[in-house]
């Protein structure tokens, strides 16, 4: 099993056929667009724009999205470098045509979008900690969510809307069970 | 391809077809804008008419009257519709209108927009109801006092619920308010028990952002499009020394290279390959006049204006005494501040041709989507009609997007190279051409009785220009603005004091700073709120007296509503006791926005020695803004602001280097992050019978000296510089 991280540092493992599975959908990336940061394909080539572009440098966190299943500021990687890996986009995290994801449901409960521009990125990072840890403390979200920035403050209501989607999941997991 | 389904409806549809119209009066078009300066087209007590329509399926419509970065404010005026007119605010259809459908409207900013805008609304929506009234009277045969209102409709005794659909026809009807008189509004109707205004709608468009949809300019896609971008150069006004793109031939993507005068795009076929293309031009500029913070530092330095007698500006003078015997004599430097905005500007720029005539569309996420329509006609040799500017969701805003900017960028190129072109501007560029808060530097003394009774108030200042600054207006026009417009009231917000004194003199001196300032979130509503709360916290605990109750005995009767914000505040505080430890602390501040919005904070904090850190462990605020026709969204920007506050007091400065801004992205750059968040106390003083005032930028301006005043208490340290830094306590020997 080769890392995420060895993958992204390693060419070695890029494929000549550059392919990416964006949420669950095979997609080919060629030409000129091989050159391009995730983001940037993700953006222009295929059309996603949910995902925003706030810094270009991996410091603000607008850019997140989950390559097999971990947060990656996508401003930052090279689309070359993850060849053949899973991409999860906001767009896709929505399983059900009917009903938003917990995280969203959650995010519109507690209302939490002023501008609304980084949280695709918010809800992202926040996912990247509930898929692992299904009951996280203050503490963990502080720690996890740190580097995820919102420019109109609404820090406080995010913090509440992981804690009301952690409940939710909890909620619909034991009823699956 | 993202679908731009809503933003092409309104064409397709045209806005007028079907349903009853108010249509817009020509009448109230003013004649043409100057084209630099904004548009002031703010609302009287027809212009709301023409954004309203009830079609022939009764659903009611509204043409949003405001630019959208967070504030929702056009849901709260959702609210006052859906309250004239009996129906659920999620009943209506909202439209944001491009410039070519509507007449100007004024830009979105200063916390105008329930002030101005909520009555023209009301009445257009109540005036709407009593025309559906009347015609429901007529088709009755009965007089309109038996016609009683329902939801959705009209009841008639004896007789079945009308609804709006039934009164409707399919023709586009206009009515004559030459004539009408305003009718009740229920939205300011203190005796009415609400359906909608005063309750915690959702934000309209809220879904859209959580599930990634396409609201932002840089997410419209069109065929065929390119991507550009200008190089800007490290300060405005720079000209262009030397040019060499020998290389950029050689990168895969490039596209062309324009360049008119100081003006140098780049035009190519992806993102990445323009980042290279750019970063292979080689360009060296020449720099207007060196600029350096020790130059900054002296232009700005009080004390020396004080001596000169350089203070031009008098905004109080009443039976000043210059030799009065000071309590208290205290130094400020507030520092340069930058807007930030979580979405760098993009704009898109598409010129078409039809019937032989050209005409550019632009997408841009702007405050004022008529002055970039007005400005680009000009740059661009286009009559006015020839632009349509479709106005998209601003990423945040906080007074940073005023200008014709990236709008040039991508207008020029599009012009340049006739194809529909997207300029998605860097973070560096955001922090190289933001019109920053200026910097300013103060000097406050007061003096008072032995009782604590003001005697004496002396506050002067000097701080770079806001509204006038030279990166804000042409060179021409610079020297008549400043000096006849009377002040610039940027300079001057928040410097009036809201306590009493017998004796007061408040004097500032303009600046013009060789750095681009202009308009930043409560202009020097927070500098000079922070100066006054510090220095009267600071009189009151060298007279031994509680701060609180320092203020409260200096608060006229005038200002009462300010009295109950600060006592209202105090009891939140109260609630829970502050750690009796040492390095704990607790501060109070209160303020006034623009005469009419009120608010309070506390600030309860610790120093953390082990982390190196101040810690902001709770913050509570009670504000009165007047009537709160949204409560759940005043209470978001109370969030926004005091965690703005924070920023200002602890963290953020725009850092100069040699001969430039030298802060260019968030690890230089620091805003407030999850891990710096207190918790939170809002308390909204809901004050029915008071018109709304503004609420965008209010307890930004008591956040910051709260902070300031709770590290006095927690220390014993006056810090009067900002932003505080934990290595300030430590150099000052407080443990």
């Amino acid at each position: 099993m080769v890392s995420l991280l060895e993958r992204i540092s390693n060419p070695i493992f890029n494929k000549p056929n550059m392919n990416l599975f964006v949420n669950g959908t095979e997609r080919v990336v060629t030409g000129v667009w091989e050159e391009e940061t995730l983001l940037s394909v993700l953006r222009e080539y295929f059309g996603l724009i949910g995902t925003r572009f706030g810094c270009g440098k991996g410091l603000c966190g607008s850019c997140t999205v989950h390559v097999d299943g971990e947060p990656v500021r996508s401003c930052i990687t090279p689309v070359n470098n993850i060849a053949g890996t899973s991409v999860l986009t906001i767009e896709g995290l929505q399983q059900d045509n009917e009903k938003l994801h917990p995280l969203q449901q959650a995010w519109i409960d507690e209302r939490v979008p002023q501008c609304g521009y980084c949280h695709s990125g918010q809800i992202m990072q926040a996912w990247g900690l509930l898929s692992k840890t299904r009951n996280p403390t203050e503490e963990q979200i502080n720690t996890f969510m740190d580097s995820i920035l919102c420019r109109c403050g609404t820090y406080d209501r995010i913090k509440k809307a992981i804690l009301r989607a952690a409940v939710m999941l909890q909620q619909s997991s034991d009823t699956n069970a | 391809m993202p679908d731009l389904s809503r933003r092409s409806f309104l064409k397709a549809t045209a806005w007028i077809a079907g349903g009853i119209t108010i249509a817009f009066s020509a009448r109230l078009i003013k004649e043409k804008s100057v084209s630099v300066g904004p548009t002031l087209e703010f609302p009287n007590a027809e212009s709301g008419k023409g954004w309203l329509q009830v079609r022939s399926d009764g659903k009611v419509h509204m043409l949003c009257p405001r630019m959208e970065m967070g504030q929702n404010a056009n849901t709260g005026l959702a609210q006052i519709v859906a309250e004239e007119l009996n129906i659920r605010v999620q009943d209506i259809t909202l439209h944001y209108p491009t410039t070519s459908e509507t007449a100007p409207i004024g830009f979105t900013a200063g916390s105008l927009s329930m002030m101005l805008f909520s009555k023209p609304v009301a009445i257009a929506a109540a005036s709407m109801r009593e025309n559906l009234r009347c015609r429901a009277a007529k088709i009755n045969k009965i007089s309109v006092d038996e016609v009683i209102d329902t939801e959705g409709g009209f009841v008639i005794l004896g007789s079945p619920r009308i609804g709006y659909q039934d009164l409707v026809t399919d023709e586009s009807i206009e009515l004559d308010f030459e004539n009408s008189v305003i009718p009740t509004l229920y939205t300011f109707d203190p005796r009415r028990i609400k359906k909608q205004v005063g309750q915690e709608a959702e934000p309209r468009g809220i879904k859209d952002l959580v599930t990634g949809a396409p609201v932002f300019s840089g997410d419209i896609q069109l065929p065929g499009m390119l991507y550009g971008r200008v190089i800007k150069p490290p300060v405005r006004k720079a000209r262009l020394k030397n040019l060499n793109f020998s290389t950029v031939q050689n990168i895969i993507g490039f596209f062309d290279i324009v360049r008119d005068g100081d003006f140098v795009g780049v035009v190519c076929r992806t993102p990445g390959s323009l980042d290279k293309a750019v970063r292979s031009v080689i360009i060296e500029w020449e720099l207007p006049e060196p600029i350096n913070q020790e130059k900054i530092n002296q232009l700005l330095d009080i004390n020396v204006a004080l001596q000169r007698g350089d203070l031009p500006s008098t905004l109080q003078d009443e039976n000043h005494n210059p030799s009065a015997n000071w309590d208290v004599d205290l130094e400020f430097a507030v520092q340069l501040q930058t807007h930030a905005m979580q979405e760098p500007r993009a704009a898109v720029a598409h010129i078409e041709k039809i019937n032989d005539i050209e005409r550019i569309n632009i997408w841009t996420g702007t405050q004022d989507p008529w002055a970039i329509k007005r400005h680009c006609a000009d740059d661009i040799g286009f009559r006015e009609d020839q632009v349509e500017v479709h106005p998209m969701r601003m990423g945040g805003g906080f007074g940073g997007r005023e200008h014709y900017e990236v709008e040039q960028d991508a207008a020029r190129l599009a012009l340049a190279t006739g194809l529909p072109i997207k300029v998605q501007w860097t973070r560096e560029d955001e922090f190289r051409v933001a019109r920053n808060r200026s910097p300013s530097s103060h000097r406050m003394r007061l003096a008072c009785d032995h009782k604590g009774v003001l005697s004496n108030w002396w506050h002067a200042y000097a701080s770079g220009y806001v509204f006038y600054s030279r990166s804000r207006l042409p060179d021409w026009l610079l020297p008549f603005k400043r000096s006849t417009a009377g002040g610039d009231f940027g300079v001057s917000r928040g410097a009036h004091p809201a306590y009493k004194s017998p004796s007061i003199r408040v004097e500032y001196k303009e600046v013009d700073l060789p750095i681009d300032l202009g308009v930043w979130r409560s202009l020097n509503g927070a500098p000079n709120t922070f100066v006054i709360e510090s220095t009267m916290d600071e009189l009151a605990r060298q007279k031994s007296i509680d701060p609180v109750r320092f203020k409260l005995m200096n608060i006229p009767d005038s200002m009462a509503r300010l009295g109950n914000c600060l006592k209202r505040v105090e009891t939140m505080a109260n609630r829970n006791p502050l750690p009796a430890k040492s390095g704990y602390g607790r501060g109070f501040a209160c303020g006034v926005y623009e005469k009419n919005s009120f608010v309070a904070v506390s600030v309860d904090l610790h120093i953390d020695h082990e982390a190196r850190k101040i810690c902001i462990d709770r913050m509570c605020c009670a504000q009165d803004v007047g009537m709160a026709i949204n409560p759940d969204q005043l209470r978001a920007q109370i969030e926004s602001n005091l965690v703005w506050s924070i920023g200002m007091a602890l963290m953020e400065k725009v850092e100069i280097g040699d001969g430039q801004i030298a802060s260019n992205n968030f690890h230089n750059y620091m805003i407030p992050r999850m891990s710096d968040m207190p918790s939170l106390d809002i308390d909204i003083i809901d004050n029915p019978i008071i018109h709304p005032s503004g609420a965008g930028e209010v307890a930004l301006i008591a956040g910051s000296p709260a902070i300031a005043n709770a590290i006095r208490d927690a220390t014993g340290l006056r810090l009067t510089r900002l932003p505080i830094k934990y290595t300030d306590i430590t150099a000052l020997g407080s443990l």
